[in-house]
């Protein structure tokens, strides 16, 4: 009885956090010229309209390349900060660590208004510079995670063999450590590719007409006039998720067969 | 270590010392703009509406996430799974995305708003959106999954023997659940709602869409002034009073939880 209880709350539960996502798909594929769920017609003219509208595809080009951007620098500092931290035995570790983590906690807004005066004055506000520069701050926090974790339950004994025939740091470092621990620095690196893709705030505040991404561009739709587009394009971003989450989960069990994925990301 | 180190220097500290410089020290060093924090009573309403908020969704998340967390430690591997990728996909979907689909969920002429017409629960359509209903449901909607991750992962290293000691001993399963399972559970509690409240209090995406006037946060605040008044002392003083809140309260979490396993686990 209990269980049955048990069961029917958690359904309604799960069923409340799908709801979204089993909105937005099938209203994006409706042939009326309006929002409208459940579609009375199919077609795929919202997809039409997002292609070969530039203003979408240009926001979503500039996204995809301030997300790889992003996914390079905070892959190379996350996974040597995380070696670091994993590895050094100095004062101040934790401390450090506590300091490369915190953008985790620190307020998206908070961190965002910071940035804008400092942009604001160097003239790179409205620039994928500043995008770039900011994004990785938030998405290296996520790297050190996933990669320190890696690290955590690494087999050092594989390092010291390298070691101890002949191998300096630097070179055990490159050619026995970095490649065991791949597929965790790819997996970090879509988290924090999807990461920026989807970053929000940053790009409201530091973006504007000359580095517009895919959210802003969203986020000025969504508050002013809603273009029934916007539907195929969340669509899309839903499948890019959902993609690049199994890609990295698939990758994370290549690494570490007994993990369960439940990595945070930023909630903003 | 060192790239690392410097571009969070010049990128991150940096850039939040800026708030130090802006709020005490511009134009001239004073507290002005903290006393006009304190002096206008809607900004000590902005303050009210988001502690209110954040408290709500955090007890919401709770009752909602734990039921979802305990089941998901009795099912089998593949039925687990499939439960973890329920909560895993929304929660890397665009919260943008996600706000957005309430949107249209709880508009005027959304579905539920055609559901109720339908179903003769109303008569005409019913404000979900713009006011407390409609943020309330966004929130929570967002912040679920960080709530059921950690629990999920206190939950699951649960010794079995545990309760399979209460349950020979004689002790019926709701008294097991109750004097074993939730007291073993409470470490997930305590780190499901210190992200949830930290994270709501911060928030702005979800608020600034789904609210009206009324439910105006800090966040909101820091938007309007810095946007639309181009009042920078006073939004600089707003965010570093939310940094120094989140981060106290953050340490102050961590000394009695010790959150070290929800930086990694959540």
């Amino acid at each position: 009885m209990s269980r049955i209880a048990l069961r029917a709350v958690a359904g309604v539960v799960l069923a409340f956090l799908l709801l979204p996502i089993v909105i937005i798909v099938p209203t994006s594929f409706s042939a009326s010229a309006y929002m409208e769920f459940p579609p009375r017609g199919l077609s795929l003219q919202w997809y039409r309209n997002y292609f070969v509208s530039r203003a979408w595809i240009e926001p979503t080009l500039l996204s995809i390349r301030v997300a790889a951007l992003t996914a390079t620098l905070s892959t190379i500092v996350g996974t040597l900060a995380a070696i670091g931290l994993v590895r050094g035995r100095f004062r101040g570790r934790r401390a450090l660590e506590f300091f490369l983590l915190s953008p985790m906690i620190v307020p998206v807004i908070v961190f965002a208004i910071g940035c804008y005066f400092l942009f604001a004055r160097l003239k790179l506000i409205d620039t994928p510079a500043a995008l770039y520069l900011s994004h990785s701050i938030v998405a290296t926090p996520l790297v050190v995670v996933i990669v320190g974790s890696a690290l955590r339950t690494f087999d050092r004994t594989l390092e010291q063999a390298a070691r101890s025939l002949g191998a300096g740091y630097a070179q055990a470092l490159w050619h026995v450590t970095i490649p065991i621990l791949r597929p965790a620095i790819l997996s970090a690196a879509a988290f924090a590719f999807l990461t920026s893709f989807d970053e929000v705030v940053l790009s409201v505040f530091l973006g504007g007409p000359a580095a517009m991404t895919l959210p802003k561009r969203m986020w000025d739709n969504v508050r002013h006039e809603i273009d029934p587009t916007i539907t195929a394009v969340a669509s899309v971003l839903i499948a890019a998720s959902i993609v690049l989450l199994t890609v990295a989960e698939l990758l994370r069990r290549a690494a570490a067969p007994t993990s369960v994925s439940a990595e945070g990301g930023p909630a903003h | 270590m060192l790239p690392a180190v410097l571009l969070f220097t010049a990128v991150y500290l940096y850039p939040l010392s800026r708030l130090v410089a802006w709020s005490f020290f511009t134009p001239a060093p004073s507290l002005r703009h903290y006393r006009a924090l304190l002096a206008e009573p809607a900004y000590l309403t902005a303050f009210a509406n988001t502690v209110t908020l954040s408290v709500s969704v955090t007890v919401t998340t709770l009752v909602l996430g734990y039921p979802v967390a305990y089941l998901m430690t009795t099912l089998s591997p593949r039925a687990r799974a499939v439960v973890l990728a329920c909560v895993l996909v929304p929660f890397w979907t665009s919260i943008l995305v996600r706000t957005f689909a309430w949107m249209v969920l709880l508009g005027r002429n959304g579905l539920l708003n055609g559901a109720l017409v339908a179903l003769g629960l109303v008569t005409s359509p019913v404000a979900l959106i713009h006011n407390a209903i409609g943020v309330q449901i966004g929130m929570v909607h967002v912040l679920l999954p960080l709530m059921i991750l950690p629990l999920y992962s206190v939950m699951v290293r649960i010794d079995a023997a545990w309760l399979r000691a209460a349950r020979s001993l004689g002790a019926p399963p709701p008294q097991v659940f109750l004097h074993v399972f939730l007291p073993l559970s409470l470490p997930g509690i305590g780190a499901g709602c210190a992200l949830v409240f930290l994270s709501s209090i911060g928030f702005f995406v979800t608020p600034a869409l789904l609210g009206g006037p009324k439910q105006i946060t800090i966040a909101m605040l820091i938007d309007l002034m810095i946007n639309d008044l181009l009042n920078w002392g006073l939004g600089a003083a707003l965010a570093l009073m939310l940094l120094v809140v989140v981060t106290v309260l953050f340490v102050l979490f961590q000394r009695a939880l010790g959150l070290d396993r929800v930086w990694g686990a959540a």
